[in-house]
């Protein structure tokens, strides 16, 4: 029965045998050897870790009023491989958010490129009204997903905006050296003011949660979920009312105003113009903006009470003043008579006054800011002893503030001048120098540390902006003594008090009813056009308690412009009790 | 006279306990296939898949009824209204996933091309055991070769790669089987991969995307490459034990395509493992065994070449198949036999096992 030839069939046999015997192989190599390399791919198909932001702290000012809130913003993306039919997709959407097709095509096309099934956003930050009608059409449009997201919100907009800073996406250099800390594509960092100098307190921890998706990305379980932790809050020194008031005063104009407690530095008021509104630096749609102010020749982003370096002009007789009297050059009852100019060799050098001021004391010096009378004094003194004092009274190197933008300034001396200009001091310089010009610059923070040393007894305090960080007080007080005696300051402020409280002196404009008032008034000459005006004071001149200073740049005369603003500021500062 | 003493002493008990138990197995995958995460089971693929099977029996039955010699001798017939069916197809037929293959038949769709893989072995069986004159002469292939070429012609049009790529080798080895010339059949099928660079150029853009991307799956990874990729990681995922039934992330979360048709595979794969797997390739070997020694047993030249020829196809589907999931195979769509869901390829592939049961049974009476 058995047929005699077998031979083939067995041949066929053995070739299928064959084949069998290679499948089995092949699974092998894919289950077996393999198995690690597709297990982990099949996890990282369906497990999906969604971020949630760590809002950023938030920044209150002195009083707890909250200045930089985060509010939720409504992002739309879509996952592209989940959209039904595009054209009806386009238009639906289009239709709601009120943005022309175009764009979202381009988000589409954009879409389409990126790997499976991640969402890609259509649209940042659209109103809550649209949001809650595309959430109802979520259902319907498959494909559309509304996300939360957290946004920072600059409630002042650009009133501040210095103290705050800015904020801008992480750069790749930057990720990379920072994604160990949990920074990711597009986190957002501190680029200016707070926002950058206490960026690792303000930024929150972000957690994530931890999903099933399907084929298509949607979800079908929660694994995990690590809650995300906010950033700490920071209460700034800062009074909101002063910090508007000084705003808008100096608006349309160029300038800065600061606000300080003479005592122990903290300041209530950092007003910087021009300025800009750090909304835009996260406004999807900020991007022209955001090119326009860094291009600006005026330099909006520039913190001008801390990088502005500035001649002093009259200021700096006050510096002049303390010298004169520290080293006993001159005395309460020196008098040198002001005849409006002041001859050195060949050279004529003008009082401001054309007619002069007459017989003069140190104390109506200050009050009239006559030139003659700190020519005379800066001759006597000299360049070296006029530098030093410059140096004793904080100019020349930055004031320390945390905000670290700050210039340190210059403090001209022979030396200095060997160094950089190659050539010798000459007595005219110093001259010049008594009145605040030639090559000195000075930044108003210094200036107001000045008049707060004044004011407070000879104590350089160091400025600061943060009070609080979280629970942690770090207001602690540090100053340096300047060593000048109380006379010799008591003698100062006098001259000051005139400057406001005679109706001939040159801070008059700033007086303010049922309030001593101390001030200097300056005007320094610049090359570039209009001299700047300048304003320092403090009050009450019995107990000082507050320090200001107020640059306009080019605004002419500061017995006026800047006078005129001190005396709103002194009147809000008492209204306010402050003082 | 069917279950007479005689004919069940021969009966391949093996042969139809290792098809029932693959359908049973079947269906518990395909329970698993066609369930989604987190939605309640569908059991409409479970009640169409049993009537399919129903009616499989009802055929299988009435082909071993009669005598397979009597098949062969109406194999003319058969076969050519199974070409017609085909040629119907390309005026009326209903088109599914850019092809036409099916004819609708009330809720069902009949599927012609599953049958002509069985109605071509009975063809060629007939065409050579007729014939008393040796195939091992060239011009005498000339024959079995229309009988190729008009199926082979028709399905390519359809168009459906999968049955021409089964195809090709059963008329091979059922020539070398009937006893052509070795050199000869080795010089036609060279001459015949020569030609695929013509051959190239009458595919359709989608069949050529798929083999290109059976050469790299990752030129397309989200297009033609996907379901190979998926497929690949589903398989590879189940590692040596799987994920177990139901547990498969891959299957449950649909990443797979056609995971209970064409890529059923991927899901015993993903959720039974390497030891799942490389059971049902073992059932599947066990069944190609039988119908060979089936083969061997019979000395009938028609007989022994129906079994021959329907050893051969199930045995390249079943790998082609099983291949494809694992990427060492290109996509080409053809189901895998006994589980698959797809009633056509289940009433098809018992009409074929009865067929050789049939042989089985008669090999002897004369």
């Amino acid at each position: 029965m058995i047929p005699a030839n077998t031979a083939k069939e067995e041949a066929i046999m053995t070739m299928i045998s064959g084949m069998f015997a290679l499948l089995l192989l092949g699974l092998v190599y894919t289950q077996v050897l393999n198995y690690e390399t597709y297990f982990t791919q099949s996890q990282r198909n369906f497990i999906r870790v969604l971020p949630i932001d760590g809002p950023r702290g938030r920044i209150f000012d002195r009083n707890g009023r909250i200045l930089v809130n985060n509010r939720i913003s409504f992002d739309v993306s879509c996952v592209y491989q989940e959209i039904g039919p595009k054209d009806a997709f386009i238009k639906t959407v289009s239709g709601i958010l009120g943005v022309p097709a175009r764009q979202i095509i381009k988000a589409l096309n954009r879409a389409s490129e990126s790997s499976l099934s991640a969402p890609v956003v259509i649209c940042e930050d659209i109103d809550s009204k649209k949001a809650i009608a595309l959430e109802e059409l979520e259902s319907d449009l498959q494909g559309l997903m509304v996300e939360n997201r957290s946004k920072r919100d600059y409630i002042l907009a650009d009133s501040g905006a210095h103290i705050f800073g800015y904020l801008g996406e992480i750069n790749e250099e930057e990720l990379e050296r920072l994604k160990d800390y949990g920074y990711r594509m597009r986190s957002l960092i501190g680029r200016s003011g707070v926002e950058k100098y206490f960026n690792n307190y303000l930024t929150g921890i972000d957690g994530g949660e931890q999903i099933e998706v399907d084929s298509k990305g949607r979800r079908v379980n929660v694994l995990g979920l690590k809650e995300p932790v906010a950033g700490k809050d920071i209460w700034l020194t800062v009074d909101t009312r002063l910090q508007l008031l000084a705003d808008k005063l100096l608006a349309n104009k160029t300038g800065a105003i600061r606000v300080m407690d003479v005592h122990d530095g903290a300041l209530l008021a950092m007003a910087s113009r021009p300025s800009y509104d750090p909304n835009i630096f996260i406004d999807p749609d900020g991007g022209g903006e955001r090119l326009r102010l860094l291009r600006s020749p005026s330099k909006p982003l520039v913190n001008r009470a801390l990088g502005g370096l500035y001649p002093p002009g009259s200021i700096f007789k006050i510096v002049v003043a303390c010298a004169g009297l520290e080293t006993k050059r001159i005395s309460r009852s020196t008098r040198f008579v002001c005849p409006g100019r002041f001859s050195l060799g060949s050279a004529v050098f003008h009082c401001w006054k054309e007619l002069g001021h007459g017989s003069q004391d140190i104390v109506e010096a200050i009050k009239n800011s006559c030139n003659v009378f700190f020519y005379n004094t800066g001759r006597a003194l000299g360049v070296d002893t006029i530098e030093s004092y410059a140096v004793k009274l904080g100019f020349g190197r930055p004031a320390g503030i945390e905000l670290q933008e700050e210039s340190a300034g210059l403090v001209p001396g022979r030396l200095w001048k060997m160094i950089a200009l190659k050539d010798a001091w000459y007595e005219g310089e110093t001259v010049n120098y008594a009145i605040g010009q030639g090559y000195l610059l000075v930044t108003p923070i210094q200036i107001i540390r000045m008049t707060a040393a004044v004011a407070n007894g000879g104590r350089l305090v160091r400025p600061y902006i943060v009070k609080r960080i979280g629970a942690v007080d770090v207001s602690g007080m540090r100053f340096q003594d300047t060593g000048i005696s109380q006379e010799t300051l008591r003698i100062v402020r006098e001259g000051m008090k005139r400057s406001v409280q005679d109706d001939s002196g040159t801070g008059r404009r700033a007086r303010v009813e049922g309030l001593s008032i101390g001030a200097k008034t300056g005007t320094a000459q610049n090359p570039k056009g209009a001299p700047h005006a300048w304003f320092t004071g403090f009050a009450p001149w019995d107990d000082p308690k507050i320090a200001i200073v107020i640059i306009i740049e080019h605004g002419g005369k500061g017995g006026i412009g800047p006078a005129d603003m001190a005396h709103q500021i002194f009147a809000e500062v008492k209204d306010a009790g402050l003082v | 006279m069917i279950y007479q003493k005689m004919l069940l002493r021969d009966f391949d008990k093996t042969l139809m306990a290792v098809a029932l138990l693959l359908f049973a197995l079947g269906l518990v995958f395909l329970m698993s296939a066609t369930s989604v995460r987190g939605q309640e089971m569908n059991f409409g693929y479970i009640t169409k898949q049993i009537v399919s099977f129903a009616i499989a029996i009802i055929v299988m039955l009435a082909v071993m009824n009669v005598d397979y010699q009597r098949l062969i001798d109406a194999s003319w017939v058969i076969y050519s209204v199974n070409i017609l069916m085909l040629i119907l197809l390309m005026f009326i037929g209903r088109a599914r996933l850019g092809a036409q293959r099916w004819f609708a038949l009330g809720t069902f769709a009949v599927q012609p091309s599953e049958f002509i893989k069985v109605t071509f072995v009975l063809a060629l069986a007939s065409y050579i055991s007729g014939r008393r004159y040796a195939l091992n002469r060239l011009e005498n292939l000339i024959g079995p070769f229309f009988i190729f070429s008009a199926p082979f012609v028709l399905v390519i049009l359809q168009p459906d790669l999968g049955t021409a790529s089964l195809l090709a080798p059963t008329l091979f080895i059922m020539l070398y089987a009937g006893g052509a010339n070795l050199k000869h059949l080795l010089s036609i099928g060279g001459a015949g991969i020569a030609c695929m660079p013509v051959f190239w150029h009458f595919l359709r853009d989608y069949q050529r995307q798929r083999l290109l991307v059976f050469m790299n799956p990752n030129t397309d990874p989200l297009g033609a490459g996907y379901t190979i990729i998926q497929s690949k990681i589903a398989v590879g995922s189940g590692g040596l034990f799987g994920k177990g039934w139901l547990a498969g992330t891959q299957n449950q979360l649909n990443f797979l395509p056609e995971r209970h048709t064409d890529f059923i595979f991927s899901v015993v794969g993903e959720e039974w493992g390497f030891v799942g797997g490389a059971l049902l390739v073992l059932l599947y070997f066990v069944l190609i065994r039988r119908i060979f020694r089936i083969a061997r047993l019979t000395s009938d030249t028609a007989g022994k070449l129906i079994a021959v020829g329907i050893g051969t196809y199930l045995a390249f589907q079943v790998v082609i198949n099983i291949g494809m999931t694992i990427g060492l195979m290109p996509v080409v769509g053809i189901p895998l036999v006994f589980i698959s869901y797809g009633g056509s390829s289940l009433v098809a592939t018992f009409m074929a096992v009865g067929l050789v049961l049939n042989v089985a049974m008669r090999r002897s009476t004369f």
